[in-house]
């Protein structure tokens, strides 16, 4: 009903059709070039989820291993001497946050030290802190490298999927939606003007044919007329 | 008459001795089924007390954890009385110092990252020469400066490595340094403690001296496995040691790997290191080895209690019994709460 109502509205004049035309050119070569956009992100992502998926599975067995430490240390060394070490292995961890484009699509890019550190960096006497803390505390440390790591190509993952969902959106808007509609259009208007060719043919033809009659008709009331009448018009008409 | 006394001392460690639990209770435990089960089952032995005190406070694990925790100041502390103001108290409260230096070093690290009190004061194990109330004047103190500052003015004779530390530390900004210098300072003032010629003080001193070795034995597996140079490290290891003396210390930090290090430990009563089951060392895990170093002193710390009966030996033998104790029963109790099987729980207890 809205199509018909749509359609009804569209001037039917050959200008319209080549405006409509031209629409539907570009709506064409538009999706086109989103169909191409969109192979290319989809490449982008698939590459990316890759990598994401063996991070995710290498943070999960070192996760696993890192909480297997943590319960060693717990148990064997005690919760206070952990939390202890702890305090002296505090800090901040600075990230730098850049960013780059891919295909337009805006991906960060962190841009960090690593967190893991040696023995000797963290902050503690080695001689008061045991190996099994230190192992939890390097376990963790590779883990959050991990986390930052998966942080940068996650969202990049999530961005290169928003974008691509959009780019999908608008490729079927275009070519279920908008393209359809144009060529109905097109169509319509065309129609229309062939419809009202063939009524101006079609009464040019009858108006010759009236034309022709009443010519005939004429000719046929001169032909009957008298001699001396048909002087008279002559000289009328000179 | 310090003989009698030290009898009285031995008799009343020899009672204590008697309520240690023996390779059956830890069995027993072990088959508990969860936490809730292995309280009740402490509940029935002389940890009920600190069981209740706990309970208080806390519940499951943590309650276990603490109640252990308040067992062991109270024994420490008990021990302590006993052998106050006799000549024989500088060999145990060589022994309790560590949690004195422990303290220390939980205080200022919470100081040198602005860590509330009470975080600290969670931290704290008051089983040492300093009382909880020392510690929370400590904790009151609003930087490092002034911990060290309050232990000069109490003449404790920490501050003193602290105090000449504490310019390089605040040029740098690394606790650590603070931390060798304590670290150093106990040994190094334990030795000089020991010096006489005593049974007493040779038996303590032997067992010192070995700490020593496992102790620089443990860093240097661990500064070679994390790669550190061997000029860097060096500034870590303790000189003393029973078998392994500087030079030595210094060959095996000069070692290509943790392998060739084991190795290099052959001829020594160390050796045991090199014999770990072939998975054990597959891991490459310094925990490992640590395992089995520690399990080795504390049997050498337990065996003390087959030295002379009219000696320290057997008080040294008690705190190390009583501290493999708890370990092990911290050790079950954990393993039970995070559902470990029964062969893990078996390969993680230490010290049975």
């Amino acid at each position: 009903m809205q199509e018909g109502h749509d359609v009804e509205q569209v001037n039917p004049t050959r200008m319209e059709l080549i405006k409509k035309n031209a629409q539907i050119r570009l709506a064409e070569q538009g999706r086109d070039l989103l169909k191409e956009k969109m192979d290319a992100l989809i490449q982008e992502f698939f590459q990316i989820m890759e990598t994401v998926s063996t991070s995710r599975n290498e943070l999960e067995i070192l996760s696993e291993a890192a909480r297997r430490s943590l319960l060693a240390a717990q148990a064997v060394d005690d919760s206070v001497a952990l939390a202890s070490a702890s305090f002296a292995s505090k800090r901040l961890i600075s990230l730098d946050i850049k960013g780059r484009n891919i295909m337009g699509v805006p991906v960060p890019i962190i841009e960090k030290r690593s967190v893991s550190r040696t023995i000797c960096e963290r902050g503690y006497s080695i001689i008061g802190v045991s190996g099994r803390i230190d192992e939890t505390a390097e376990k963790f440390e590779r883990e959050l490298d991990l986390i930052i790591g998966l942080a940068e190509t996650e969202t990049a993952l999530r961005r290169l999927g928003g974008e691509i969902q959009m780019t999908r959106r608008r490729v079927n808007a275009l070519e279920q939606v908008m393209i359809p509609e144009l060529k109905k259009q097109a169509k319509y208007i065309r129609i229309t003007i062939e419809e009202r060719e063939r009524e101006d043919l079609f009464r040019l033809k009858k108006v010759k044919k009236i034309l022709d009659r009443k010519k005939k008709i004429k000719t046929e009331k001169i032909a009957g007329l008298p001699q001396s009448v048909l002087q008279e018009i002559a000289i009328e008409t000179e | 008459m310090i003989s009698v006394y030290i009898e009285y001392v031995n008799a009343r460690v020899r009672g204590m001795k008697r309520h240690l639990m023996d390779r059956e209770f830890f069995e027993k435990l072990m088959n508990k089924p969860d936490i809730d089960a292995i309280i009740t089952e402490l509940e029935k032995t002389p940890y009920h007390e600190a069981i209740e005190k706990a309970s208080v406070q806390s519940s499951g694990i943590r309650l276990i954890d603490q109640a252990l925790r308040f067992n062991l100041v109270q024994t420490y502390r008990l021990i302590l009385s006993l052998v106050r103001d006799e000549a024989f108290e500088k060999h145990v409260r060589i022994f309790l110092e560590k949690w004195d230096i422990q303290n220390i070093k939980t205080i200022i690290r919470g100081k040198n990252v602005h860590v509330p009190g009470d975080e600290i004061l969670a931290c704290l194990v008051p089983a040492g020469q300093l009382d909880e109330v020392t510690l929370i004047e400590l904790i009151k103190q609003p930087d490092v400066r002034g911990v060290i500052d309050l232990l000069a003015t109490w003449d404790i004779a920490y501050a003193r490595p602290l105090t000449e530390r504490f310019g390089k530390y605040a040029e740098k900004k690394d606790l650590a340094i603070l931390e060798y210098a304590l670290d150093r300072f106990y040994y190094e003032r334990a030795l000089q403690l020991l010096a006489r010629r005593s049974i007493d003080d040779r038996n303590v001193r032997d067992l010192i001296t070995m700490e020593i070795d496992v102790v620089n034995i443990k860093s240097v597996l661990r500064l070679i496995r994390d790669g550190v140079k061997p000029e860097d490290g060096k500034n870590v290891l303790i000189d003393g040691g029973k078998i392994l003396d500087m030079q030595a210390l210094l060959d095996l930090l000069n070692t290509a790997s943790v392998r060739a290090a084991r190795a290099a430990l052959k001829d020594t009563p160390y050796s045991f290191l090199s014999t770990l089951t072939k998975k054990r060392q597959g891991n490459e895990l310094i925990s490992e080895y640590e395992k089995e170093l520690d399990r080795y002193l504390i049997e050498q710390g337990i065996g003390m209690f087959k030295g002379d009966p009219l000696s320290i030996a057997g008080t040294i033998g008690y705190i190390a019994a009583k501290n493999n104790e708890i370990t092990n029963i911290r050790i079950i109790s954990h393993c039970k709460g995070a559902y470990l099987p029964e062969e893990e729980i078996r390969e993680e207890v230490l010290y049975v």
